[in-house]
This record gives structure tokens, sequence and C-alpha cells, in this order.
């Protein structure tokens, strides 16, 4: 009799997954920006079928938000995916205490972005715009224009950039106020200095009447597009074509994609309404999109996300449709 | 024979217990010491949570979406109407701005007519925008029942109450960990 007793009590024992052996699998956490999220999702199917022993966890937010997970929150993350390269120095490069190291040592930037005019084929005068009249276009009383939060997202304040940036490109100084700063309550304060134009946002950014709609993030302009709310919407062009959108494509001059004018977007600054976050300061200035990763020094699973790193780094090299492209 | 049938049952009830390794935690988060801080820049109070509980709770319905869109909730909450806590150092004009911060060095801004619940965008679950019905904006303190724990923003989170458990809102606005509140004055 004993021994049933004995067998019965192994059994539960076993079932009940106390037996000290654990489930071998990794799990792979990535703090990663918005705008990489469709292609990660790629990246992630594809690593864990290669590798079915590593969970990958992707976890969005936006770029300064990632960082912050780590360096603020402390949370444990093994990658971090950011849509500004400029925030891995600035935040990361620094003590995560006293007599400690950094919060990382090193970063790898992969892919390149650039701002675009998105749209459907129901945004009025969708038969009319081009890549030459888009600025004229957007400035009609009747086409209405939506941007992301400047305060929340780097695409918002980018969108900000690129307009003014506009004005030097087609040498016409109203671009800005026609197409957005009058349209904005209370309007910024744009301050011209012979280093530079700097573009005073409000502590409360709001539209002042219908032509102008601001929403905390792309996807949320992408839901205004689709039902009518607005025309045309700033975005990343990765984003414009992963959602099935038409877009007209910027000079480069102006769409923040390129190194080859990285003095000439510097030109323009972004002064935020208010300190968001304790750990980086209120001005955003200019300068090409590039997408980086790294790997925190507190990264639970270092080898993997190295591995996993060169993954999505070699993925991204490939150019596929509707990713940011790859790094030259 | 029924002897050895008792004590296989003990054993087994007893193995059951145990095969949970006895490395449960307690789930109850320990309270962490925590005060708000109410100012306008000339007069300022402190509450402790024990007189934030003292005061008049409203309880919501509250779901949230990310920037990127995830959804969180929908949560029952209960907390104090963030007006109250404004009429104690006086109450807010109509142009003043209150600053809302935490610990960990985030910060955002309402005007007064977000305070008082409009202003705010809403969505359906489906994430389309919707008129926005009647809201409350609170800092609060419980979550379904339970003290709100840290890792969801707790002891105190700025959160955008509804009256029904199908309304989301912004989760840029909600603030965790909220430990001052301060009227700038205009």
């Amino acid at each position: 009799m004993m021994r049933y007793i004995l067998l019965l009590m192994v059994f539960i024992v076993l079932i009940s997954g106390c037996t000290g052996v654990q489930d071998e699998k990794t799990t792979l956490r990535v703090f990663a920006a918005g705008s990489a999220l469709g292609p990660l999702a790629t990246i992630e199917a594809e690593y864990e079928e290669i590798y079915p022993m590593v969970d990958v966890q992707i976890h969005g937010h936006g770029s300064i938000q990632v960082i912050r997970q780590v360096t603020d929150l402390r949370r444990q993350a093994d990658l971090v995916v950011v849509a500004d390269e400029s925030l891995i120095p600035d935040m990361m490069f620094q003590p995560m205490g006293e007599g400690l190291g950094n919060f990382t040592e090193e970063y790898y930037p992969f892919a390149t972005g650039a701002i675009v005019i998105a749209y459907t084929e129901r945004s009025a005068y969708a038969d009319e715009i081009t890549d030459e009249n888009w600025h004229t276009i957007l400035r009609r009383p009747d086409v209405r224009i939506g941007f992301s939060n400047p305060m929340l997202d780097a695409c918002g304040y980018r969108a900000l950039m690129v307009v003014k940036l506009a004005e030097n490109y087609y040498h016409d100084e109203k671009i800005f106020d026609e197409m957005l700063g009058n349209h904005i309550h209370p309007p910024p304060r744009i301050i011209t200095t012979s280093s530079g134009t700097t573009i005073h946002l409000p502590e409360m950014i709001q539209p002042d009447g219908d032509k102008v709609r601001i929403r905390d993030g792309s996807i949320f302009l992408l839901s205004l597009l689709e039902t009518g709310g607005i025309d045309y919407a700033f975005e990343y062009r990765s984003v414009a074509e992963e959602h099935g959108l038409h877009w007209i494509d910027l000079p480069p001059e102006i769409d923040l994609s390129s190194e080859m004018y990285d003095e000439e977007y510097g030109v323009v600054t972004v002064h935020l309404g208010f300190q968001r976050f304790s750990s980086i300061g209120m001005d955003r200035t200019g300068q090409p999109i590039v997408y980086a990763a790294a790997i925190p020094s507190t990264a639970p699973n270092k080898e993997e996300a190295v591995r996993f790193l060169g993954f999505m780094v070699d993925a991204f090299s490939t150019g596929r449709e509707a990713w940011p492209e790859p790094i030259q | 024979m029924r002897y050895s049938l008792i004590i296989t049952i003990i054993i087994v009830l007893g193995a059951i217990f145990v095969s949970g390794c006895l490395d449960h935690q307690d789930e109850q988060e320990e309270e962490i010491p925590w005060n708000l801080t109410l100012t306008d820049g000339e007069s300022t109070i402190l509450l402790s949570m024990e007189d934030i509980r003292a005061l008049k709770p409203v309880t919501g319905h509250a779901y949230a979406v990310s920037t990127v869109g995830i959804r969180y909730g929908p949560y029952r909450v209960k907390g104090v109407d963030i007006l109250d806590l404004l009429d104690l150092i006086g109450g807010a004009g109509e142009n003043d701005l209150l600053y809302i911060s935490a610990p960990d060095g985030y910060l955002w801004v309402f005007d007064t007519e977000q305070a008082s619940g409009s202003g705010f965008l809403t969505f359906n679950t489906d994430l389309k925008e919707i008129p926005s019905p009647p809201l409350r904006v609170i800092i609060a303190y419980e979550q379904d029942g339970k003290p709100l724990t840290y890792n969801d923003g707790g002891p105190l989170r700025l959160i955008i109450t509804s009256d029904t458990s199908d309304v989301i809102t912004e989760g840029s606005s909600w603030v965790k960990w909220v430990d001052r509140i301060e009227i700038r004055r205009r």
C-alpha cells in the first residue's frame, strides 16, 4: 500500500512543477519605439522559429520612454530600440549610480527614416497633390492636417521641423504659420537668430479650429486618415507604407532622411512646452532620423541579446518593404 | 483498510499542499510610505495616504491606451476627485495650469478644463474616436478593490475615469506615482 502512496506522491509532485526543473526558455525583453514595432514583430517570429527556446517579448513605447524604462525606472531589458539615435548617448552614457558604470557603453545605428505626407484617395485634393505643390495644398483652408503631439512623439516635433525647413527650401516664410502655427492655440513663438530658428511650443499644445488635429501617436492619425477625420498626416515613410497609405516624398533637404543634410537640419530646434522628463532637456534639434539599438549594461541575457541584435541588424540591412531604410 | 485509506488521503492532500513548493509570495504588496504635496507656490499642504483616504472617495471605470496603441484595462478604480484636492489650496482659476509630477522625474501638465473632465479624447474599444462622455480626473489609490500596486503606478496615480467600462482615454495623461500637484497661477 505504501508503495502506491509513494508513487502517487511522486506523480503529484511531478505534475505540479515542483521538481526544481525550470522551463529552459530564455525570455528576451526588448523595449522598442512604436514605429519599429511592425518590423520587430516579423523579426521576433523569424527568430523564435530558428531559436525556439527563446521567447522574445517586445514592449512598445515612445523612444524616450523606451530608454527611461532602463534609466529612470530601472526595469530589466535586454535590448532597447529607438527611432532617434541621439537619445542613447544623451540618456544612457550616464553612470547608473555613484561608482557604477554607464547604462550602456555603445550603440548600433541600423536604419534610417524619412518624414512624408501620408494621405488616402479620399483626402481633399488627393488627385492634385504632388511633391512640388504639397506645401500650397496643405495650406488651403479646407484641408485638415494631423500630426502627433511633439511632447509625446518624435514624429510630432520632426513634423514641425520639416515644415519650418520647407520655408527655407521653398523661399516662402509663411509656410509654417499658414499650415500649422496659426491653427495652434496659443500659437508657437518662433525665434530666429544667426544660429538658427527655434520653435517655442506652449505648455498646452491644442488645435485652434478644425484645420489641425494633434494626437498622442501616429497610430491615432492613421485612424483619423482612414475615417476621413483628416486629409493629410505627417508620418514616417515606413509607417505610411506599412498601412497601405498614399504618401508624398519630400525633398531630402527637408525630410530628415539624409546624413548629407545634417547641418541644414540642425538649424531648426523645437523647444518643448515643459520638461516632461527630468532626465532629458526641452530642446530637440533637427538631425537625420536614425534608428539605433543598445544593450543595457544590466541586461539579464547579454549573450542572447547580442545574438538577437545581430539577427535584427541583418534583417534591417536587407531593406524590406515598409520597413525603415537600411543604413548606408 | 479504512485506516490505510485515511492515511492515503492525508498524505495525498499533504503532497498537493506542499507541491506548491511553499514558495508563494505574500501577494499583498507592502504599503510604501507616501505623501502628496499640494502647492500653488504660496501655500503648501502635505497629505499622507491616511489623509487622502479620509477625503470623500469617488469610484469610476478606467481604460487607457498608450501612445503606441496598447490598451490597459478596463479597471474599476477608487480615489479622490482632483478638484477636491485643488480646493484644499484654494482651487484652480480658469487660466491656471496644473503641473502633476512624480519622483521618477515625470511631469504632465493639465489645464483646469481638463481637471474638470473636459477636453480629453475618448475612444471606443476598437480605438475609434467617440464623443466624450462625462469624465472625471481622480487621484486613484485603489484598482479593482485592491491598493494600487507600484507596478500599476501606485500608491497614487492620476486616472481619467468614466461611468462605463467601454470608454478609453489616452494613457499619456495617467501620471504614475504622483507625489506633487502644483497649481501655476496665471
